[in-house]
């Protein structure tokens, strides 16, 4: 409104002081969007263009069609991290889900330390990936870690060796992944909570609903839009996993917790392989697209409803 | 030989010997500086080098070695780094065929005149010489050798097991291992479970079983040696191997069993003469283990060859490219590699330096006569799982299913026979 006035007021230096007033904006908004725009997009399509090149130590020109699809598809490493892909990103994400949403629900219970304990939940997410994957590489660790402990303290029969086990290896990664993530999601679910309309939960309560009754048919099926985006967000966090990895078993034993980051990065940097990493890295894209744009369309779809509302 | 030439008879010497003319122009005033990277930043390995940049500063040079830690292919990203961005370091460390690959996309420095003054190529092994002139001519020159198959054993442990007798073949080895085991050692290996460890598992195996399969199948890449019976009896000692190890040590190096080792817990260890120089550094004695060469089921001692060489890249620089002349003639020189070697654990390249004096260990000495040996038997082979046999990716290739086979005890020895054949067919 002022502004209206202010130029209707001084007809003469409408349009350049006008946007001498915007160039901050401009210059704050822009100009990081499209650097960061046109690195993330030249950099995907360079490394589009790599994966079709015979390129091995240094990137060449060259032709040489799906060859390193194909030789990536095919090899073991892929195909070992693809699988471990899929039970690792299910099955972090339910628990990471249901283990955020029990913490949030307990929290929203008015108990007293509340912002003590929302604290220690919530550090594990301000710790690197990498200090994560080490403690638990020692905890995890049958010789030094949690077995020793149970063994020093008489319990000798305990078994816990899923580190160096390679049928339970991917899920020391999970467990290690939920300790540092999912107080992220109860975070969210919190402040959902926190929204709930309490004149809602007080017609469910008069109507005589219990707690679990009250929770499970009123206040729950409005955290589905939370939901959502932990979901996303932690399914993204799932595809690209590689420090966490990297720290806690390196892929091993043997091959056996491989993880498609891991396999991009050694074979773009370890076997010297440009080509084909560049190709696993598409792959490692597609795989990322084929969650987010789901995700894009359903957010397309509800802000429309929303509009029309 | 000591040298002892001043800087600038040195210098003359060597531009007279290669005729450069930017460098016959520039010797009187530069002073000779190197710019090298290598993986070697702590422990034995840093010491040494640390040790050659003090010899290069001695003879007037300028020593600019940035060390990356890490393993090889890490110092190699720096490399690759260095060379897109047209600014090499004037000498790196790279060996085996990577020598040739990493040839090609970019200039090296031709060193046969320098290589010929100093009549380097009759001392060195010719199937290593091989590997440093790839397309005829020397670019690159190894500094050190080991065999990655040797034998150490614990004095404590073999006295634990109340054995004297060296093993000589498998059969002796696996004897040996189960009477330290029954002398109540739950795990006779001190060897670690890194895809290298579990690699050297396997080369072992094999050459020793066959060093004339092991050259056909891992060297030459023979599809019928692939699918040979020596692979799989190869593959079957190295499960036998695997078992005998911690399976708690997960991935971790067998420096971490050293102590254990050392105290007679762990009995055994195949690894390369590199773990003296780890052990010495460590602070244990040479008197506290036996080197010996690695089981070989002919008696005879097979040899796995790992050498380090440095590379030198194409500068226009005058007092890079004398830097580089005195550093090809520092490591060629005897009395360094007799310095290096003393230091790492490793043997030298050259051949004609006497090992008898002091400094050396009796497992140098056995190493050596082993090389001296292996070599007239023709069983001197060059080591997979350190990248001298194949380059970087068929390396990997190979040793993914290694090193699966090792750590999934359900894998059967044929059905790995025919995975790593697959994974050679699939890596080429």
């Amino acid at each position: 409104m002022t502004e209206l006035v202010s130029t209707a007021t001084r007809p003469g230096r409408s349009a350049t002081s006008e946007m001498v007033r915007r160039l901050p904006e401009f210059l704050m908004i822009w100009v990081p969007l499209l650097l960061s725009a046109a690195h993330l997009i030249s950099f995907s399509i360079w490394t589009i263009w790599i994966s079709f090149t015979p390129s091995t130590l240094v990137p060449v020109t060259g032709w040489v069609g799906l060859r390193n699809y194909n030789s990536v598809l095919a090899s073991r490493n892929w195909q070992i991290a693809f699988d471990n892909l899929l039970l690792f990103g299910i099955a972090f994400v339910l628990l990471s889900l249901t283990t955020g949403l029990l913490l949030a629900i307990l929290l929203d219970q008015r108990i007293r330390g509340e912002n003590v304990l929302r604290t220690i939940f919530l550090y594990p997410l301000a710790v690197s990936f990498v200090v994560t994957g080490t403690v638990w590489s020692w905890l995890l660790n049958p010789g030094i870690g949690i077995e020793k402990l149970a063994h020093d303290l008489g319990w000798t029969s305990f078994h816990f060796d899923w580190l160096v086990n390679r049928d339970m290896a991917i899920w020391t990664i999970v467990i290690a992944a939920i300790w540092q993530s999912s107080g992220f999601a109860m975070a969210l679910f919190l402040a959902g909570l926190r929204s709930v309309d309490s004149d809602i939960i007080k017609a469910a309560q008069i109507d005589g609903a219990g707690p679990v009754r009250t929770y499970w048919r009123v206040i729950l099926p409005t955290l589905w839009p939370i939901t959502v985006t932990v979901v996303v967000v932690q399914l993204q966090f799932a595809i690209s996993a590689f420090d966490l990895v990297r720290a806690l078993t390196n892929g091993g034993p043997g091959i056996a917790t491989q993880l498609p980051a891991l396999v991009v990065y050694d074979l773009m940097f370890q076997r010297s392989q440009l080509g084909r990493g560049a190709a696993a890295a598409v792959l490692m894209l597609l795989i990322l697209l084929a969650v987010l744009l789901p995700y894009a369309a359903w957010r397309y779809v509800r802000q429309r409803r929303a509009a029309h509302a | 030989m000591p040298i002892t030439t001043t800087r600038r008879r040195l210098l003359a010497g060597s531009a007279a010997a290669l005729a450069l003319p930017a460098f016959a122009r520039a010797q009187g005033a530069v002073k000779p500086r190197l710019t090298a990277i290598s993986q070697w930043s702590a422990g034995s390995d840093g010491a040494a080098i640390t040790a050659l940049g003090k010899k290069f500063e001695e003879k007037g040079g300028v020593w600019q070695h940035s060390p990356v830690p890490g393993f090889t292919t890490d110092m190699m990203n720096k490399l690759r780094a260095q060379i897109i961005a047209g600014d090499p370091p004037a000498c790196s460390q790279l060996k085996g065929p990577e020598i040739a690959a990493w040839s090609k996309i970019a200039p090296t420095v031709d060193l046969d005149a320098v290589v010929a003054s100093a009549g380097y190529e009759k001392v060195v092994a010719p199937d290593l010489a091989k590997l440093h002139k790839p397309a005829g001519k020397w670019i690159a020159l190894p500094l050190q050798i080991y065999s990655t198959n040797m034998l150490f054993l614990s004095k404590r442990g073999m006295d634990k097991a109340k054995a004297d007798k060296v093993p000589v073949t498998w059969a002796d080895f696996n004897d040996l291992a189960e009477k330290m085991k029954s002398a109540g050692m739950a795990y006779p290996l001190a060897n670690g479970g890194t895809r290298a460890d579990d690699g050297q598992k396997f080369e072992a195996s094999l050459a020793g079983i066959s060093p004339t399969a092991y050259r056909a199948a891992c060297m030459n890449l023979d599809k019928k040696a692939l699918e040979g019976p020596e692979m799989k009896a190869a593959f079957a000692q190295t499960r036998k191997i695997s078992e005998w190890c911690d399976p708690n040590v997960g991935v971790q190096p067998y420096a971490t069993n050293l102590k254990r080792f050392v105290d007679g817990d762990m009995g055994m260890l195949i690894m390369g003469g590199w773990a003296q120089g780890v052990l010495k550094n460590a602070g244990f004695k040479f008197d506290d283990y036996v080197i010996t060469p690695g089981p070989s089921d002919n008696g005879k001692p097979v040899f796995l060859l790992n050498a380090d060489a440095f590379i030198f890249w194409q500068r226009k620089e005058a007092d890079l490219q004398a830097g580089q002349m005195l550093m090809a003639q520092l490591v060629m020189d005897p009395a360094i590699q007799t310095m290096y070697s003393q230091i790492t654990g490793s043997i030298p390249v050259r051949t004609d330096v006497d090992l008898s004096g002091e400094g050396w260990s009796e497992g140098q000495r056995t190493t050596a006569a082993a090389l001296k040996n292996a070599m007239g038997n023709n069983q001197a082979v060059l080591s997979l799982a350190h990248n001298m046999a194949q380059e970087n990716g068929l390396t990997a290739a190979m040793i993914d299913v290694i090193t699966e086979y090792v750590k999934n005890k359900t894998i059967k020895p044929e059905e790995a026979v025919s995975r790593l054949a697959d994974a050679v067919e699939g890596a080429r």
